[in-house]
């Protein structure tokens, strides 16, 4: 009787460790159908799935950041005038290190910025202004602002760490050299700090304009977000694929300037391809002749130029790094180029 | 009288409740909600692709939730380059659910890829794969291809090994000691061989979560102690009912021999199921070599009987045919958590069978277990399955 009894009870413990091994051993278990999506993938097969499309491609992306209003903003600051005329532009800029962004549909991470932004603000001077930015940390960690070009030790933000939880520090210098120059962070450990997205960039316009264009900024950046010091991602303007899922809209026969600086770390080259055209290429922006014509240029670490050209036909063109695993990873963005309707008509008007 | 009896089963009953009361007071003080007790650093999430196949035009990676907490699966990539990809059932997973990750990609065969995932917070998870293989779909044509593996591997050698029947029973009693020996030597090598394969399996796609190395010593005790009660059950039935017992330790033997093939068919299905062709071959040679052996610790008690060939025949079934269904798991609906949990099983089963072949020689007259037969029988057996072992 007893025998039976721890029998029956042996049977049952086999049973219950073998119902519960089940969900281990058939984990796709039985799910109720639910509605089928349609997605195109890059070579264009179509796949048929009822669950959730993983695409930082072709889904419209919920980026906080917006890359399309970075791409053309320039900020000349609060303009004033010395009494012997020379202009004054004052910025601020505020750093912050506690801020979650989604970085790429789905994908959140913790980006230190100034401003609240990766990069930064994009900054412009003319030449011989008074520069007068006023910094403030809202960090936890001590930051500071470096910016390339030429000024007073003081002033280099390499030696004067300012404070977190509202620190404060005023860069003053006299803007130059005439180009296109990044502005970083310079806290140890630099590489962190950098990565991390405290960068921006500064132009110095020279007294003498430039030709009028269409003018942008792209930033060619990458972002680790394991932390194991390689990147995950890279992209013009901080989010993968971005352009390519939104076309920058330039029109036939424009000039077009486009302001490159490679704040890329981990890697030590990047580079900038362009389909369908060739531009003519100002490294550092301190010339103001061109020293190539290409369509392809490579960057190490905050190298930058300025690049210029114009397409003559209209439709799709790409431009990518043509170091295609960054290309692969985000940086990758399409030209949409329209019929210029103003230049169409000055051409009727001229027969 | 009736009353106090009725008191002393109250108090017979709260004694046993108020330590348990006692115990779920202290738990919730522990875990409870606002309990500050236990801060023990920051969870990381933790995903784990337990499964990937290569199918037309598409990957599909079976990933598990294994770390402490709910994640979100974000991106998929191929050797490091983001691909769009479907998720379903949802890119949510509760701790320890699953979802199946399908990344179209033209893949070529036999070239080695590296599948990541990627999960909301930015942190990758990666797989490297030998090389691709087409993944087996389960069609008769297959089914009859494994059934005739595990023919091979399971049931024609362990009948080759009970051909030593006639040798064996002509043999003295310390003779066959010996062989009873050689017998448990030869199934001891066996039992820690399934452990290891089962660790190796674990460590390699299982994750840490599951304590793989505690969860192979729980299943393989559990199916000890399973094997034994039945077994002991069984012997002792022998005593009154026509099985005599030494066919109901031969039986015992068989089927701890079967559930261990399984796990021998298990892996070889999995290695033809995961496209690692030359591996898969040496399992075969391998196994089929070793199962001999298999044949020989069924014939040993079985010597001391008036066999009968349906008799042996049956045994070398249940010790064989299970190396097919094996085949047929592994090829087809392979999981690493079955597979550690059939290696376990099958390591439990040895132990119990190597319990009773040693009770059985003790019962033949060698008390304890010293002579130099048995002794050298043990070793030799070890040894045995050490040198065919080397082949696989």
């Amino acid at each position: 009787m007893v025998a039976s009894r721890s029998g029956i009870m042996m049977v049952l413990i086999v049973a219950m460790v073998a119902i519960s091994a089940i969900f281990f051993v058939f984990p796709e278990g039985i799910n109720a159908q639910k509605e089928e999506k349609t997605f195109v993938t890059h070579s264009g097969g179509v796949v048929k799935t009822t669950g959730e499309i993983l695409d930082p491609l072709y889904t419209s992306a919920t980026v906080e950041f917006d890359p399309m209003e970075f791409l053309r903003d320039f900020n000349y600051g609060r303009v004033t005038q010395l009494s012997d005329g020379t202009t004054v532009r004052e910025f601020t800029i505020i750093a912050n290190d506690d801020e979650i962004m989604e970085v790429s549909p789905g994908i959140f991470y913790n980006v230190w910025t100034f401003n609240g932004t990766v990069p930064g603000p994009t900054i412009r001077a003319t030449e011989g202004d008074i520069v007068r930015v006023k910094f403030i940390n809202n960090g936890e960690k001590e930051h500071t602002i470096h910016f390339h070009g030429i000024h007073p030790a003081g002033m280099d933000g390499v030696f004067e760490p300012v404070g977190g939880n509202g620190g404060q520090f005023v860069y003053e210098f006299e803007s130059g050299p005439v180009g296109v120059h990044p502005y970083h962070c310079h806290v140890m450990p630099l590489e962190e700090h950098i990565v991390h997205g405290l960068y921006g960039v500064f132009i110095v316009d020279p007294k003498e304009e430039r030709p009028p264009a269409d003018e942008m900024v792209m930033v060619l950046n990458g972002l680790d977000t394991d932390f194991d010091t390689e990147n995950n991602f890279y992209a013009a303007n901080t989010i993968p694929f971005y352009y390519q899922h939104h076309p920058i809209q330039i029109n036939t026969d424009e000039l077009i300037r486009v302001y490159v600086v490679n704040m890329v770390e981990f890697d030590p080259i990047n580079n900038f391809h362009l389909h369908g055209n060739l531009y003519k290429y100002y490294p550092t922006g301190t010339d103001i002749v061109p020293s190539f014509y290409t369509d392809m240029i490579t960057l190490s670490q905050t190298e930058r130029g300025i690049m210029e050209f114009e397409y003559e036909y209209p439709g799709k063109y790409l431009f990518h790094a043509h170091k295609v695993e960054f290309s692969e990873k985000g940086w990758v963005g399409i030209f949409m180029v329209h019929e210029n309707k103003n230049a169409v008509e000055s051409e009727g008007y001229g027969t | 009288m009736e009353l106090s009896n009725k008191s002393s089963k109250v108090k017979m009953i709260a004694s046993g409740i108020i330590p348990f009361a006692f115990l779920v007071i202290m738990i919730a003080y522990i875990f409870g909600p606002g309990s500050d007790l236990l801060d023990l650093g920051i969870p990381l999430p933790e995903i784990t692709m337990e499964k990937v196949d290569f199918v037309d035009s598409e990957i599909q990676v079976t990933v598990r939730n294994t770390g402490p907490m709910p994640v979100e699966v974000a991106m998929a990539d191929i050797n490091d380059r983001i691909q769009p990809a479907a998720v379903e059932p949802d890119r949510y997973l509760d701790r320890y659910e699953t979802a199946l990750v399908r990344i179209p990609f033209e893949w070529n065969e036999a070239e080695p890829y590296i599948i990541g995932i990627t999960v909301e917070d930015g942190t990758r998870f990666e797989k490297e794969i030998e090389a691709a293989a087409p993944a087996l779909e389960p069609t008769l044509e297959l089914a009859v291809f494994f059934a005739i593996i595990g023919t091979y591997v399971g049931i024609i050698p362990v009948m080759i090994g009970l051909l030593w029947l006639p040798f064996i029973k002509k043999i003295k009693k310390s003779k066959y000691h010996f062989f009873l020996a050689l017998t448990a030597g030869l199934l001891l090598f066996l039992g820690i061989d399934s452990i290891e394969e089962a660790i190796q399996v674990s460590d390699e796609s299982l994750a840490d979560s599951f304590n793989g190395t505690l969860l192979i010593a729980t299943i393989t005790i559990l199916s000890f102690l399973g094997l034994h009660y039945t077994g002991e059950k069984l012997i002792k039935k022998s005593e009154t009912s026509r099985l005599t017992k030494p066919v109901a330790i031969a039986l015992m033997i068989a089927i701890g021999i079967g559930l261990h093939n399984f796990g021998e068919g298990l892996a070889i299905g999995a290695a033809v199921g995961l496209g690692s062709i030359a591996f898969s071959t040496f399992l075969i040679v391998g196994f089929a070599l070793h199962n001999t052996t298999e044949g020989i610790a069924i014939a040993s008690p079985m010597s001391r009987e008036k066999t009968v060939i349906w008799k042996l025949a049956a045994m070398g079934m249940i010790a064989g045919a299970p190396a097919i269904f094996g085949a047929w798991v592994g090829g087809f609906v392979y999981s690493p958590f079955s597979s550690v949990i059939f290696l376990s099983i099958g390591a439990g089963a040895i132990f119990q069978v190597i319990m009773t072949i040693l009770k059985w020689i003790r019962v033949e007259g060698d008390k304890n277990l010293s002579s130099a037969a048995v002794v050298s029988g043990f070793a030799i057996g070890m040894l045995i399955m050490y040198a065919t072992s080397i082949l696989v």
